[in-house]
């Protein structure tokens, strides 16, 4: 008995709880379906459904054994992908993607983790936005990536969702800058640095509601992306970045410094304090800060050991090197009417 | 045509949504198909379904619409409107449920309606249409449960998480209610040009269509009062579908399906559910400009 294949029929049954759409889902006709399910239950000496001449419904056996049908018949996918990489010559290529605003040392961290588990493998690595990997992705052009969320998941699996918290980059003169943590309805004068909507549209709206949910809706939003644009934009155009607290230090050390030190900044270490460039600095947001959140993310029923490794490595190297610690709970959801589903 | 393509797509994008959409003028049959033969889930646009199917179970003389049944308080089907958050029992005839379910989306209403129907009524009803990729599997009820179930012991706050939405069975349309864009605004040509009944009962069809609250959605796009818009809803979480029929004082009458998805799981995001609007004018001017210049 070809189980793989028998265990997809008591699946499609299960969750289609119709003889007939199962069939029509898997592509075959129903008499043959039906012999496959009572041969699996001869096989197993357990029955899986109760068949009535309208309806078909998972026994109580059926439903106990149904989790781990679903999880051996993704590990078969997962053994099959492996199986393609090996066959169409990929053997020892993974070919992977980073967003371009990981910190060096993540970066880092990510690949020394991944050669120490698979020294063999040629790692293919390329910086790309959001919306590039989930278009590769989904040509099956890219193995794997790391996406900021939220995004569309469709087809996807994921790794551990991580959560960068973010600050608040001002010039060092503002009044907001001697706050320990910076109010977002301070904000209120100042112009909003984003990076470019098209590199993750839904994270780029979300940012822009959970400042307004902080009560600042900026004037206006200047795009930028690169450390010394968004610092000049800081330093010269009434205008204030969101970035992790990492960005803070990853300025040039020999960055020139401020012509006129804030007597407030000088002499205080205070955390985000700019080594080498007091001229702009980065400040905690009070309250519920907005944030990333990053995760590793495969097309389904790819994650053979390369994919998984690289994702441990991933979610490792962010705990460790991004300050990145797992997502916490969503704050309270209130359905409104119009959500027409309730829970 | 293409321009009006590009421009839905365009908004679509702006919005963070994924869309398809299908737009049908009733009496020429010009169309505009922007991932129309997608499978996509229904949702609540299914109620749409479910009413065809009473009416035609009416016109048969297997039931009576103006039959009233006991909705007893406990064990309705949850939902936000309607009897499902009314606290007391009550006796409705079954058009006065249907009223319920198409104006509110009530979803106590609708497993009422179902229970008396039939899910295979409602799959027949639509196989009669010709809507081959149209299937109910399941009812209101029990779409919710597999949302509960799959969003575990969170509740809908887990319901944000990415891998929940993942795992949502009730956003696959191989395992839940399902549809295409094409075969939902044939389904409205139908109701409008008198084939999904006798004229009387789609005449009561579409009043009970026209007498939908929201307007946030297709009814947003046409902010012309003397526009009539008739539609139905459908939403879970990622997504917000509409589908109805615009009618013109000049007698143009279009049917528009629209079915999105967002990358962002967040229950309140306007500017998704108005683009549903936007693209549907998109759409029906790019059918009138063609009409108009022959």
């Amino acid at each position: 008995m070809d189980l793989v294949r028998h265990l997809e029929c008591f699946v499609a049954v299960a969750e289609e709880s119709h003889f007939g759409r199962a069939a029509a889902r898997l592509g075959m006709a129903q008499p043959p379906l039906s012999q496959r399910i009572q041969r699996l239950e001869r096989e197993l000496g357990v029955r899986l459904f109760e068949r009535t001449s309208r309806q078909v419904t998972i026994t109580a056996a059926g439903r106990l054994l149904l989790a781990e049908a679903r999880e051996l018949l993704a590990r078969s996918e997962s053994f099959l992908a492996a199986a393609r990489r090996v066959r169409d010559g990929e053997k020892g290529l993974l070919r992977a993607a980073l967003p371009p605003d990981l910190p060096g040392e993540t970066v880092a961290a990510l690949l020394d983790g991944f050669r120490r588990r698979h020294a063999d493998l040629e790692l293919e690595l390329h910086e790309l936005s959001t919306t590039e990997q989930l278009t590769r992705l989904a040509a099956h052009e890219l193995d794997i990536g790391v996406v900021h969320h939220p995004c569309d998941v469709t087809g996807l699996e994921l790794g551990p969702v991580l959560r960068r918290e973010l600050g608040v980059l001002l010039p060092a003169d503002a009044p907001q800058a001697r706050l320990d943590a910076v109010p977002l309805r301070s904000l209120s004068g100042y112009d909003l640095i984003l990076f470019p909507r098209e590199s993750a549209p839904a994270l780029y709206d979300d940012l822009l509601t959970a400042c307004a949910r902080g009560g600042y809706t900026p004037a206006s939003v200047r795009h930028g992306q690169g450390t010394s644009f968004v610092r000049g934009l800081v330093l010269s155009a009434r205008a204030v970045a969101l970035a992790p607290r990492d960005t803070a230090r990853r300025d040039p050390p020999d960055a020139p410094r401020s012509a006129r030190p804030d007597a407030a900044e000088s002499g205080r270490p205070g955390p985000g304090r700019h080594p080498g460039s007091a001229d702009v600095v980065w400040r905690p947001v009070a309250g519920d800060p907005p944030a990333w959140r990053h995760s590793a993310a495969w097309p389904e029923g790819r994650g053979d050991a390369a994919v998984q490794a690289f994702a441990d490595a991933a979610a490792h190297a962010l705990r460790t090197t991004a300050g990145a610690v797992p997502d916490v709970p969503a704050r309270p959801l209130h359905l409104r009417p119009a959500s027409e589903f309730w829970l | 045509m293409t321009d009006a393509l590009t421009r839905i797509r365009a908004a679509f994008a702006d919005a963070g949504v994924t869309g398809r959409l299908h737009a049908l003028d009733i009496d020429t049959g010009a169309q505009l198909d922007e991932g129309a033969d997608q499978p996509v889930c229904t949702a609540s646009v299914h109620k749409l379904c479910l009413l065809v199917a009473l009416h035609r179970e009416a016109a048969a003389g297997r039931l009576d619409l103006t039959e009233r049944v006991d909705c007893p308080p406990d064990a309705r089907t949850k939902g936000p409107t309607g009897l499902a958050v009314m606290l007391d029992s009550a006796r409705l005839s079954l058009r006065d449920l249907a009223y319920l379910m198409i104006a509110v989306s009530d979803n106590a209403a609708a497993d009422l309606l179902l229970g008396r129907v039939g899910l295979d009524t409602v799959n027949a009803a639509t196989d009669r249409l010709g809507l081959t990729r149209t299937r109910a599997v399941h009812t209101f009820g029990e779409m919710l449960a597999t949302l509960k179930e799959d969003a575990g012991p969170g509740g809908a706050g887990a319901l944000t998480d990415p891998h929940v939405i993942a795992r949502l069975r009730a956003l696959d349309p191989a395992r839940t209610n399902r549809s295409t864009p094409r075969e939902m605004t044939r389904l409205l040509a139908a109701v409008w040009r008198d084939e999904a009944g006798t004229a009387e009962h789609c005449a009561a069809m579409r009043r009970l269509l026209a007498l939908q609250v929201w307007p946030h959605r297709l009814a947003s796009g046409f902010p012309f009062d003397d526009v009539h818009v008739a539609g139905k809803t459908g939403t879970l979480p990622t997504v917000r579908n509409e589908v109805g029929v615009v009618e013109y004082p000049d007698g143009g009458r279009y049917a528009v399906a629209v079915f999105t998805r967002t990358a962002n799981p967040a229950a309140a995001l306007p500017a998704a559910d108005a683009v549903i609007g936007t693209a549907a004018r998109l759409a029906v001017d790019g059918l009138r400009a063609r009409q108009a210049t022959g």
